[in-house]
Protein backbone atom coordinates (compact mmCIF):
# COMPACT_ATOMS: atom_id res chain seq x y z
CA UNK A 1 0.00 0.00 0.00
CA UNK A 2 1.32 2.97 -1.19
CA UNK A 3 -1.31 5.49 -1.25
CA UNK A 4 0.13 7.32 1.95
CA UNK A 5 3.98 6.34 1.27
CA UNK A 6 4.81 10.17 1.87
CA UNK A 7 2.25 10.65 4.88
CA UNK A 8 4.38 11.47 7.73
CA UNK A 9 1.00 10.88 9.68
CA UNK A 10 -0.11 7.76 7.78
CA UNK A 11 3.57 6.56 8.57
CA UNK A 12 3.24 7.08 11.93
CA UNK A 13 -0.10 5.12 11.98
CA UNK A 14 1.33 2.45 10.55
CA UNK A 15 4.71 2.49 13.34
CA UNK A 16 1.75 2.58 16.11
CA UNK A 17 0.11 -0.28 14.71
CA UNK A 18 3.34 -2.50 14.58
CA UNK A 19 3.77 -1.64 18.08
CA UNK A 20 1.01 -2.36 19.89
CA UNK A 21 1.79 -5.15 22.17
CA UNK A 22 1.18 -8.95 20.61
CA UNK A 23 0.25 -10.39 24.05
CA UNK A 24 -2.59 -9.39 26.33
CA UNK A 25 -3.37 -11.66 28.75
CA UNK A 26 -7.04 -12.77 29.34
CA UNK A 27 -8.99 -11.07 32.38
CA UNK A 28 -9.47 -14.64 33.76
CA UNK A 29 -8.03 -17.74 33.63
CA UNK A 30 -9.43 -19.68 30.77
CA UNK A 31 -7.51 -23.08 31.35
CA UNK A 32 -10.31 -24.61 33.54
CA UNK A 33 -13.09 -24.17 30.30
CA UNK A 34 -9.74 -25.83 27.96
CA UNK A 35 -9.36 -28.60 29.86
CA UNK A 36 -13.14 -29.38 30.92
CA UNK A 37 -13.59 -29.57 26.78
CA UNK A 38 -10.49 -31.72 25.96
CA UNK A 39 -11.01 -34.34 28.65
CA UNK A 40 -14.50 -34.71 27.24
CA UNK A 41 -13.04 -35.30 23.79
CA UNK A 42 -10.16 -37.36 24.93
CA UNK A 43 -12.53 -39.60 26.76
CA UNK A 44 -14.94 -39.56 23.28
CA UNK A 45 -12.20 -40.67 21.27
CA UNK A 46 -10.76 -43.72 23.27
CA UNK A 47 -14.21 -44.62 23.84
CA UNK A 48 -15.13 -45.06 19.73
CA UNK A 49 -11.83 -46.95 19.62
CA UNK A 50 -12.85 -49.18 22.45
CA UNK A 51 -15.98 -50.12 22.06
CA UNK A 52 -17.32 -50.58 18.51
CA UNK A 53 -19.60 -52.98 19.04
CA UNK A 54 -21.52 -50.45 21.67
CA UNK A 55 -21.56 -48.15 18.67
CA UNK A 56 -23.11 -50.71 16.52
CA UNK A 57 -25.71 -51.56 19.52
CA UNK A 58 -26.18 -47.92 19.95
CA UNK A 59 -27.06 -47.49 15.73
CA UNK A 60 -29.61 -50.24 16.39
CA UNK A 61 -31.42 -48.85 19.14
CA UNK A 62 -31.31 -45.63 16.89
CA UNK A 63 -32.60 -47.33 14.09
CA UNK A 64 -35.21 -48.97 16.32
CA UNK A 65 -36.43 -45.58 17.35
CA UNK A 66 -36.67 -44.46 14.35
CA UNK A 67 -39.16 -47.55 13.27
CA UNK A 68 -40.80 -47.66 16.38
CA UNK A 69 -42.20 -45.80 19.22
CA UNK A 70 -38.59 -45.74 21.31
CA UNK A 71 -36.72 -42.92 21.78
CA UNK A 72 -33.05 -42.67 21.12
CA UNK A 73 -31.52 -41.55 25.02
CA UNK A 74 -27.98 -40.03 25.11
CA UNK A 75 -26.37 -39.27 28.38
CA UNK A 76 -24.33 -36.31 28.16
CA UNK A 77 -20.70 -36.10 29.20
CA UNK A 78 -20.64 -33.55 32.60
CA UNK A 79 -16.63 -32.26 33.02
CA UNK A 80 -15.15 -31.32 36.56
CA UNK A 81 -13.92 -27.99 36.58
CA UNK A 82 -13.18 -27.16 40.03
CA UNK A 83 -14.17 -28.82 43.51
CA UNK A 84 -16.12 -32.07 43.67
CA UNK A 85 -19.03 -32.07 41.63
CA UNK A 86 -21.20 -34.93 42.15
CA UNK A 87 -23.50 -36.96 38.81
CA UNK A 88 -25.70 -38.94 40.70
CA UNK A 89 -23.89 -40.77 42.78
CA UNK A 90 -20.43 -40.33 41.58
CA UNK A 91 -17.82 -38.12 43.15
CA UNK A 92 -16.20 -36.23 40.09
CA UNK A 93 -13.01 -34.92 42.28
CA UNK A 94 -9.85 -35.79 39.70
CA UNK A 95 -8.97 -33.03 37.45
CA UNK A 96 -10.91 -33.58 34.39
CA UNK A 97 -12.66 -36.04 35.20
CA UNK A 98 -15.65 -36.80 33.31
CA UNK A 99 -18.78 -37.83 33.89
CA UNK A 100 -22.11 -39.74 32.33
CA UNK A 101 -25.22 -37.61 32.53
CA UNK A 102 -27.99 -39.84 32.05
CA UNK A 103 -31.65 -38.91 31.84
CA UNK A 104 -33.07 -38.84 35.14
CA UNK A 105 -29.75 -37.90 37.02
CA UNK A 106 -28.90 -34.71 39.16
CA UNK A 107 -25.82 -32.75 38.79
CA UNK A 108 -24.88 -31.18 42.14
CA UNK A 109 -22.22 -28.56 43.17
CA UNK A 110 -21.28 -27.45 46.51
CA UNK A 111 -20.10 -24.01 47.33
CA UNK A 112 -16.83 -24.88 45.97
CA UNK A 113 -17.26 -27.26 42.77
CA UNK A 114 -18.26 -26.15 38.98
CA UNK A 115 -18.87 -28.65 36.13
CA UNK A 116 -19.23 -28.00 32.48
CA UNK A 117 -21.90 -30.08 30.16
CA UNK A 118 -21.69 -31.10 26.93
CA UNK A 119 -25.30 -30.39 25.56
CA UNK A 120 -25.48 -33.20 23.10
CA UNK A 121 -23.58 -31.60 19.85
CA UNK A 122 -25.42 -28.22 20.06
CA UNK A 123 -23.29 -26.36 23.20
CA UNK A 124 -22.35 -26.49 26.52
CA UNK A 125 -23.63 -25.49 30.03
CA UNK A 126 -21.35 -24.22 33.10
CA UNK A 127 -22.51 -25.31 36.00
CA UNK A 128 -21.83 -22.91 39.00
CA UNK A 129 -21.20 -23.60 42.63
CA UNK A 130 -23.60 -24.46 44.16
CA UNK A 131 -25.88 -26.16 41.72
CA UNK A 132 -28.88 -28.60 41.53
CA UNK A 133 -29.58 -29.67 37.72
CA UNK A 134 -31.34 -32.58 36.25
CA UNK A 135 -31.16 -34.23 32.66
CA UNK A 136 -34.77 -34.39 31.49
CA UNK A 137 -34.46 -35.06 28.10
CA UNK A 138 -31.57 -35.50 25.67
CA UNK A 139 -33.38 -36.10 22.11
CA UNK A 140 -31.51 -35.03 19.09
CA UNK A 141 -35.21 -32.87 18.95
CA UNK A 142 -35.35 -31.94 23.04
CA UNK A 143 -32.43 -30.96 25.28
CA UNK A 144 -33.93 -30.50 28.30
CA UNK A 145 -32.22 -29.82 31.57
CA UNK A 146 -34.36 -29.15 35.04
CA UNK A 147 -32.25 -26.52 37.01
CA UNK A 148 -33.55 -26.84 40.66
CA UNK A 149 -31.51 -24.08 42.46
CA UNK A 150 -27.95 -21.84 41.40
CA UNK A 151 -26.89 -21.20 38.45
CA UNK A 152 -25.77 -21.49 35.10
CA UNK A 153 -24.63 -19.94 31.60
CA UNK A 154 -25.80 -21.90 28.56
CA UNK A 155 -24.51 -21.78 24.63
CA UNK A 156 -26.18 -22.86 22.10
CA UNK A 157 -25.60 -23.08 18.85
CA UNK A 158 -28.40 -24.84 17.52
CA UNK A 159 -31.89 -24.27 15.26
CA UNK A 160 -34.45 -22.72 17.88
CA UNK A 161 -36.70 -24.22 20.39
CA UNK A 162 -34.18 -27.49 20.66
CA UNK A 163 -32.61 -26.63 24.24
CA UNK A 164 -34.95 -26.35 27.20
CA UNK A 165 -34.27 -25.74 30.96
CA UNK A 166 -36.65 -25.91 33.48
CA UNK A 167 -37.23 -23.79 36.54
CA UNK A 168 -39.65 -24.16 39.09
CA UNK A 169 -40.60 -20.52 37.73
CA UNK A 170 -41.11 -21.26 34.09
CA UNK A 171 -39.01 -22.71 31.11
CA UNK A 172 -36.17 -20.69 28.94
CA UNK A 173 -36.66 -21.77 25.47
CA UNK A 174 -33.19 -21.21 23.23
CA UNK A 175 -34.14 -19.09 20.45
CA UNK A 176 -30.41 -19.53 19.19
CA UNK A 177 -28.35 -17.87 22.33
CA UNK A 178 -26.28 -17.06 24.99
CA UNK A 179 -27.68 -16.75 28.49
CA UNK A 180 -27.17 -16.80 32.22
CA UNK A 181 -29.67 -18.30 34.61
CA UNK A 182 -30.30 -18.33 38.20
CA UNK A 183 -32.36 -20.09 40.42
CA UNK A 184 -32.33 -18.93 43.95
CA UNK A 185 -33.67 -21.21 47.25
CA UNK A 186 -36.86 -20.24 46.82
CA UNK A 187 -37.22 -20.82 43.16
CA UNK A 188 -37.00 -17.39 41.84
CA UNK A 189 -35.37 -17.42 38.90
CA UNK A 190 -33.65 -14.72 36.56
CA UNK A 191 -32.32 -14.89 33.14
CA UNK A 192 -29.61 -12.37 31.55
CA UNK A 193 -29.20 -13.22 27.84
CA UNK A 194 -26.10 -12.27 26.28
CA UNK A 195 -26.28 -13.91 22.81
CA UNK A 196 -29.55 -13.99 20.82
CA UNK A 197 -32.87 -14.15 22.23
CA UNK A 198 -34.21 -16.59 25.40
CA UNK A 199 -38.40 -17.22 25.54
CA UNK A 200 -39.08 -18.07 28.85
CA UNK A 201 -42.87 -19.79 29.54
CA UNK A 202 -45.11 -20.82 32.16
CA UNK A 203 -48.34 -21.61 31.91
CA UNK A 204 -49.52 -19.62 28.47
CA UNK A 205 -47.27 -16.62 29.81
CA UNK A 206 -44.16 -15.42 27.66
CA UNK A 207 -41.68 -13.42 27.71
CA UNK A 208 -39.49 -12.55 24.95
CA UNK A 209 -35.58 -11.62 26.47
CA UNK A 210 -33.00 -10.32 23.80
CA UNK A 211 -30.04 -9.87 23.86
CA UNK A 212 -28.46 -7.28 26.59
CA UNK A 213 -31.98 -7.86 28.51
CA UNK A 214 -32.56 -9.53 31.94
CA UNK A 215 -35.88 -11.32 33.01
CA UNK A 216 -37.45 -12.49 36.72
CA UNK A 217 -39.57 -15.07 37.32
CA UNK A 218 -41.45 -16.42 40.29
CA UNK A 219 -43.19 -19.97 40.93
CA UNK A 220 -46.59 -19.91 40.64
CA UNK A 221 -46.44 -16.23 38.52
CA UNK A 222 -44.16 -17.18 35.67
CA UNK A 223 -42.12 -14.93 33.75
CA UNK A 224 -41.53 -10.66 34.76
CA UNK A 225 -41.48 -8.56 32.17
CA UNK A 226 -37.70 -8.04 30.31
CA UNK A 227 -35.81 -4.92 31.34
CA UNK A 228 -32.77 -3.38 29.67
CA UNK A 229 -29.37 -4.02 31.11
CA UNK A 230 -29.23 0.10 31.63
CA UNK A 231 -33.49 0.25 32.55
CA UNK A 232 -34.09 3.12 34.99
CA UNK A 233 -34.10 1.88 38.59
CA UNK A 234 -37.80 3.19 38.51
CA UNK A 235 -38.80 1.38 35.99
CA UNK A 236 -37.05 -2.02 37.55
CA UNK A 237 -39.10 -1.56 40.57
CA UNK A 238 -42.49 -0.91 39.05
CA UNK A 239 -42.25 -4.03 36.95
CA UNK A 240 -41.99 -6.15 39.78
CA UNK A 241 -45.04 -4.46 41.22
CA UNK A 242 -46.61 -5.10 38.11
CA UNK A 243 -45.79 -8.83 37.50
CA UNK A 244 -45.36 -10.01 41.43
CA UNK A 245 -46.97 -7.75 42.90
CA UNK A 246 -49.98 -5.71 43.69
CA UNK A 247 -50.13 -3.91 40.36
CA UNK A 248 -52.82 -1.71 39.32
CA UNK A 249 -52.93 1.55 37.26
CA UNK A 250 -50.78 3.95 39.21
CA UNK A 251 -47.83 1.39 38.98
CA UNK A 252 -48.67 1.54 35.51
CA UNK A 253 -48.30 4.96 35.42
CA UNK A 254 -45.28 5.27 37.13
CA UNK A 255 -43.16 2.93 34.92
CA UNK A 256 -44.66 4.25 31.49
CA UNK A 257 -43.24 7.83 32.94
CA UNK A 258 -40.10 6.01 33.80
CA UNK A 259 -39.73 3.80 30.39
CA UNK A 260 -37.40 5.58 27.93
CA UNK A 261 -37.38 4.71 24.25
CA UNK A 262 -34.68 2.14 25.02
CA UNK A 263 -37.59 0.54 27.05
CA UNK A 264 -39.84 -0.75 24.61
CA UNK A 265 -38.90 -4.06 24.90
CA UNK A 266 -40.25 -3.73 28.28
CA UNK A 267 -43.45 -1.14 27.36
CA UNK A 268 -44.39 -3.94 24.57
CA UNK A 269 -44.52 -6.64 27.15
CA UNK A 270 -47.05 -4.71 29.05
CA UNK A 271 -49.02 -4.25 26.28
CA UNK A 272 -50.60 -7.69 26.85
CA UNK A 273 -50.18 -8.06 30.19
CA UNK A 274 -51.74 -4.89 32.23
CA UNK A 275 -55.64 -4.70 32.51
CA UNK A 276 -57.57 -3.58 28.96
CA UNK A 277 -58.64 -0.09 30.54
CA UNK A 278 -54.73 0.94 30.89
CA UNK A 279 -53.70 -0.88 27.64
CA UNK A 280 -54.01 2.48 25.78
CA UNK A 281 -52.04 4.42 27.72
CA UNK A 282 -49.59 1.86 27.40
CA UNK A 283 -49.65 1.38 23.49
CA UNK A 284 -49.38 5.53 23.37
CA UNK A 285 -46.47 5.52 25.69
CA UNK A 286 -44.83 3.05 23.57
CA UNK A 287 -45.98 4.70 20.39
CA UNK A 288 -44.30 8.19 21.48
CA UNK A 289 -41.05 6.34 22.23
CA UNK A 290 -41.02 4.03 19.17
CA UNK A 291 -42.82 5.24 16.35
CA UNK A 292 -45.17 1.63 15.14
CA UNK A 293 -43.90 0.67 11.56
CA UNK A 294 -46.06 0.84 9.01
CA UNK A 295 -49.20 -1.45 9.26
CA UNK A 296 -49.00 -1.23 12.76
CA UNK A 297 -52.91 0.31 13.80
CA UNK A 298 -53.60 1.31 16.86
CA UNK A 299 -57.03 -0.37 17.61
CA UNK A 300 -55.55 -3.57 16.16
CA UNK A 301 -52.44 -3.49 18.57
CA UNK A 302 -55.14 -2.50 21.80
CA UNK A 303 -57.10 -6.18 20.33
CA UNK A 304 -53.96 -7.66 20.86
CA UNK A 305 -54.12 -8.61 17.07
CA UNK A 306 -50.92 -11.16 16.86
CA UNK A 307 -50.16 -10.14 13.19
CA UNK A 308 -49.81 -6.36 14.76
CA UNK A 309 -47.99 -6.98 18.10
CA UNK A 310 -45.64 -9.16 16.09
CA UNK A 311 -44.86 -6.75 13.13
CA UNK A 312 -44.36 -3.97 16.62
CA UNK A 313 -42.35 -6.54 17.64
CA UNK A 314 -40.03 -6.59 14.77
CA UNK A 315 -39.36 -3.14 14.72
CA UNK A 316 -38.87 -3.15 18.72
CA UNK A 317 -36.36 -5.65 19.04
CA UNK A 318 -34.24 -5.05 15.78
CA UNK A 319 -34.03 -1.54 17.06
CA UNK A 320 -32.81 -2.72 20.72
CA UNK A 321 -30.71 -5.64 18.80
CA UNK A 322 -28.91 -2.81 16.88
CA UNK A 323 -28.41 -0.67 20.17
CA UNK A 324 -27.02 -3.31 21.86
CA UNK A 325 -24.31 -4.51 19.46
CA UNK A 326 -23.30 -1.34 18.41
CA UNK A 327 -22.66 0.33 21.52
CA UNK A 328 -19.21 2.27 21.81
CA UNK A 329 -19.10 1.87 17.55
CA UNK A 330 -22.25 3.90 16.42
CA UNK A 331 -24.63 6.26 18.49
CA UNK A 332 -27.92 4.20 17.74
CA UNK A 333 -31.23 6.48 17.82
CA UNK A 334 -33.30 3.98 20.14
CA UNK A 335 -36.41 5.35 18.56
CA UNK A 336 -35.38 3.87 15.08
CA UNK A 337 -32.61 2.33 15.29
CA UNK A 338 -30.45 4.51 12.82
CA UNK A 339 -27.05 5.82 13.62
CA UNK A 340 -27.56 9.26 14.71
CA UNK B 1 11.53 -27.47 28.66
CA UNK B 2 11.66 -26.76 25.04
CA UNK B 3 8.74 -25.72 23.14
CA UNK B 4 9.48 -29.08 20.93
CA UNK B 5 9.74 -31.30 24.16
CA UNK B 6 6.20 -29.38 25.13
CA UNK B 7 4.24 -30.25 21.36
CA UNK B 8 6.00 -33.84 21.43
CA UNK B 9 4.53 -34.77 25.07
CA UNK B 10 1.01 -32.91 23.80
CA UNK B 11 0.84 -35.06 21.18
CA UNK B 12 1.09 -38.18 23.42
CA UNK B 13 -1.84 -36.58 24.56
CA UNK B 14 0.21 -34.73 27.98
CA UNK B 15 -2.21 -32.39 29.41
CA UNK B 16 0.44 -31.16 31.40
CA UNK B 17 2.60 -30.23 28.66
CA UNK B 18 -0.18 -28.71 26.46
CA UNK B 19 -1.41 -26.59 29.61
CA UNK B 20 2.05 -25.12 29.70
CA UNK B 21 2.02 -24.75 25.87
CA UNK B 22 -1.61 -23.04 26.46
CA UNK B 23 0.81 -20.87 29.42
CA UNK B 24 2.88 -19.61 27.05
CA UNK B 25 0.44 -18.49 24.11
CA UNK B 26 -2.46 -17.56 25.85
CA UNK B 27 -1.67 -13.69 25.95
CA UNK B 28 -0.91 -14.05 21.93
CA UNK B 29 -4.09 -15.75 21.22
CA UNK B 30 -6.12 -13.59 23.22
CA UNK B 31 -4.77 -10.49 22.07
CA UNK B 32 -5.48 -11.56 18.50
CA UNK B 33 -8.88 -13.01 18.87
CA UNK B 34 -9.40 -9.46 20.74
CA UNK B 35 -8.45 -7.39 18.07
CA UNK B 36 -10.26 -9.57 15.31
CA UNK B 37 -14.05 -9.31 17.26
CA UNK B 38 -13.55 -6.43 19.53
CA UNK B 39 -15.57 -8.48 21.90
CA UNK B 40 -13.90 -9.78 24.82
CA UNK B 41 -16.35 -12.22 25.62
CA UNK B 42 -16.24 -13.12 22.28
CA UNK B 43 -12.32 -12.74 22.64
CA UNK B 44 -12.04 -15.62 25.63
CA UNK B 45 -14.65 -17.76 24.04
CA UNK B 46 -12.72 -18.07 20.79
CA UNK B 47 -9.52 -18.21 22.91
CA UNK B 48 -10.63 -21.27 24.34
CA UNK B 49 -12.09 -23.10 20.72
CA UNK B 50 -8.53 -22.19 19.34
CA UNK B 51 -6.66 -23.94 22.05
CA UNK B 52 -9.31 -26.95 22.24
CA UNK B 53 -8.60 -27.25 18.17
CA UNK B 54 -5.35 -27.06 18.56
CA UNK B 55 -5.53 -29.84 21.22
CA UNK B 56 -7.37 -32.20 18.70
CA UNK B 57 -5.32 -31.02 15.49
CA UNK B 58 -2.01 -31.65 17.02
CA UNK B 59 -1.00 -35.05 15.68
CA UNK B 60 -1.43 -32.64 12.23
CA UNK B 61 1.54 -30.55 13.03
CA UNK B 62 4.45 -31.66 11.83
CA UNK B 63 6.77 -29.18 13.02
CA UNK B 64 7.36 -27.39 9.35
CA UNK B 65 6.76 -23.97 11.18
CA UNK B 66 7.24 -22.74 14.31
CA UNK B 67 4.58 -24.19 16.43
CA UNK B 68 3.83 -20.64 17.68
CA UNK B 69 3.02 -20.01 13.61
CA UNK B 70 0.88 -23.16 13.35
CA UNK B 71 -1.22 -21.90 16.56
CA UNK B 72 -1.78 -18.30 15.53
CA UNK B 73 -3.03 -19.19 11.65
CA UNK B 74 -4.87 -21.97 13.78
CA UNK B 75 -6.53 -19.35 15.79
CA UNK B 76 -7.19 -16.89 12.58
CA UNK B 77 -9.36 -19.96 11.20
CA UNK B 78 -11.46 -20.36 14.26
CA UNK B 79 -12.36 -17.16 14.90
CA UNK B 80 -13.74 -17.11 10.72
CA UNK B 81 -15.05 -19.85 11.31
CA UNK B 82 -16.71 -19.21 14.17
CA UNK B 83 -18.02 -15.62 12.42
CA UNK B 84 -19.37 -17.44 9.90
CA UNK B 85 -21.41 -19.38 12.13
CA UNK B 86 -22.75 -16.46 14.41
CA UNK B 87 -23.42 -14.89 10.93
CA UNK B 88 -25.32 -17.54 9.52
CA UNK B 89 -26.95 -17.87 13.12
CA UNK B 90 -28.21 -14.02 13.75
CA UNK B 91 -29.52 -14.00 9.68
CA UNK B 92 -31.36 -17.24 10.20
CA UNK B 93 -32.57 -15.95 14.17
CA UNK B 94 -33.18 -12.27 14.05
CA UNK B 95 -34.38 -12.47 10.04
CA UNK B 96 -32.32 -9.25 9.85
CA UNK B 97 -33.67 -6.40 7.91
CA UNK B 98 -31.13 -4.36 7.26
CA UNK B 99 -27.94 -6.74 5.73
CA UNK B 100 -25.29 -3.81 6.10
CA UNK B 101 -25.76 -4.33 9.73
CA UNK B 102 -23.39 -7.17 9.55
CA UNK B 103 -21.69 -6.51 7.03
CA UNK B 104 -20.77 -3.40 9.19
CA UNK B 105 -20.94 -5.97 12.29
CA UNK B 106 -19.10 -3.70 14.74
CA UNK B 107 -18.82 -4.73 18.30
CA UNK B 108 -18.84 -2.55 21.46
CA UNK B 109 -15.20 -0.92 21.95
CA UNK B 110 -13.09 -2.79 23.98
CA UNK B 111 -12.96 -1.93 27.38
CA UNK B 112 -8.96 -1.50 28.84
CA UNK B 113 -7.87 -1.10 25.71
CA UNK B 114 -6.59 2.09 26.68
CA UNK B 115 -4.96 3.80 23.83
CA UNK B 116 -6.37 5.65 21.19
CA UNK B 117 -5.63 3.19 17.79
CA UNK B 118 -7.07 0.02 19.94
CA UNK B 119 -9.70 1.77 20.24
CA UNK B 120 -10.11 2.64 16.41
CA UNK B 121 -9.52 -0.50 15.69
CA UNK B 122 -12.11 -2.13 17.33
CA UNK B 123 -14.61 0.51 15.64
CA UNK B 124 -13.59 -0.65 12.30
CA UNK B 125 -15.78 -2.51 10.15
CA UNK B 126 -15.21 -6.34 10.89
CA UNK B 127 -14.02 -7.43 7.43
CA UNK B 128 -11.31 -4.42 7.66
CA UNK B 129 -10.64 -4.82 11.20
CA UNK B 130 -9.75 -8.05 10.85
CA UNK B 131 -7.12 -7.60 7.11
CA UNK B 132 -5.70 -4.78 9.28
CA UNK B 133 -5.08 -6.28 12.10
CA UNK B 134 -3.80 -9.24 10.28
CA UNK B 135 -1.24 -7.17 7.97
CA UNK B 136 -0.38 -4.75 10.24
CA UNK B 137 -0.51 -5.52 13.59
CA UNK B 138 0.54 -9.55 12.54
CA UNK B 139 2.81 -8.84 9.69
CA UNK B 140 1.00 -11.72 7.58
CA UNK B 141 0.99 -10.74 3.87
CA UNK B 142 -2.04 -10.36 1.75
CA UNK B 143 -1.85 -14.18 0.08
CA UNK B 144 -1.45 -15.29 3.45
CA UNK B 145 -4.23 -13.68 4.78
CA UNK B 146 -6.45 -14.30 1.18
CA UNK B 147 -5.79 -17.74 2.17
CA UNK B 148 -6.79 -17.76 5.92
CA UNK B 149 -10.23 -15.96 5.30
CA UNK B 150 -11.41 -17.18 2.37
CA UNK B 151 -11.66 -13.44 0.35
CA UNK B 152 -9.77 -12.41 -3.05
CA UNK B 153 -6.15 -10.81 -2.30
CA UNK B 154 -7.58 -7.85 -4.19
CA UNK B 155 -10.16 -7.68 -1.71
CA UNK B 156 -7.33 -8.14 1.41
CA UNK B 157 -5.66 -4.94 -0.49
CA UNK B 158 -9.21 -2.86 -0.31
CA UNK B 159 -10.14 -3.81 2.76
CA UNK B 160 -6.64 -2.89 4.01
CA UNK B 161 -6.56 0.31 2.38
CA UNK B 162 -10.25 1.19 3.81
CA UNK B 163 -9.08 0.24 7.38
CA UNK B 164 -6.26 2.73 6.99
CA UNK B 165 -8.68 5.59 5.37
CA UNK B 166 -10.90 5.05 8.61
CA UNK B 167 -8.45 4.71 11.09
CA UNK B 168 -6.34 7.76 10.14
CA UNK B 169 -10.38 9.53 9.92
CA UNK B 170 -10.93 8.22 13.19
CA UNK B 171 -8.17 9.63 14.78
CA UNK B 172 -7.39 13.01 13.82
CA UNK B 173 -11.37 13.85 14.84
Amino acid sequence: MTEHANDAEFQELLAAAAKLPKSIEPPRDLWPGIEARIAVKGRRWVRRLAIPLAAAALLAVVLLGRRGTIQPQRAWDVTRVAGVPRVGATRLGAAGAVGSLQAGDWLETDDSSRAVILVGDIGHVEVKPGTRIRLVRARPDDHRLALARGAIYAKVDAPPRLFFVETPAGTAVDLGCAYSLAVDSSGNGLIHVTGGYVEFDWSGRRSIVPLGFLAPARPGLGPGTPYAEDAPEALRRELVVLDFGTGGADAVRRALAAARAEDAVSLWHLLARVDGSLRAIVYDRLAGLVPPPPGVMRDAALRLDPGTLERYWSAIRRIAWRRVILRGVRDIDPRTGLSR
Amino acid sequence: MRVTDLVRRAQQGDQAAFQALYGEHVGRVYALCLRLTADPAQAEELTQDAFVRAWERLASFRGESAFSSWLYRLTVNVVFLGRRTTRRRELRVLAVEDPAVLERGGREATPGLGVDLERAVAALPAGARAVFVLHDVEGYQHREIAELTGIAVGTSKAQLFRARRLLRGMLER
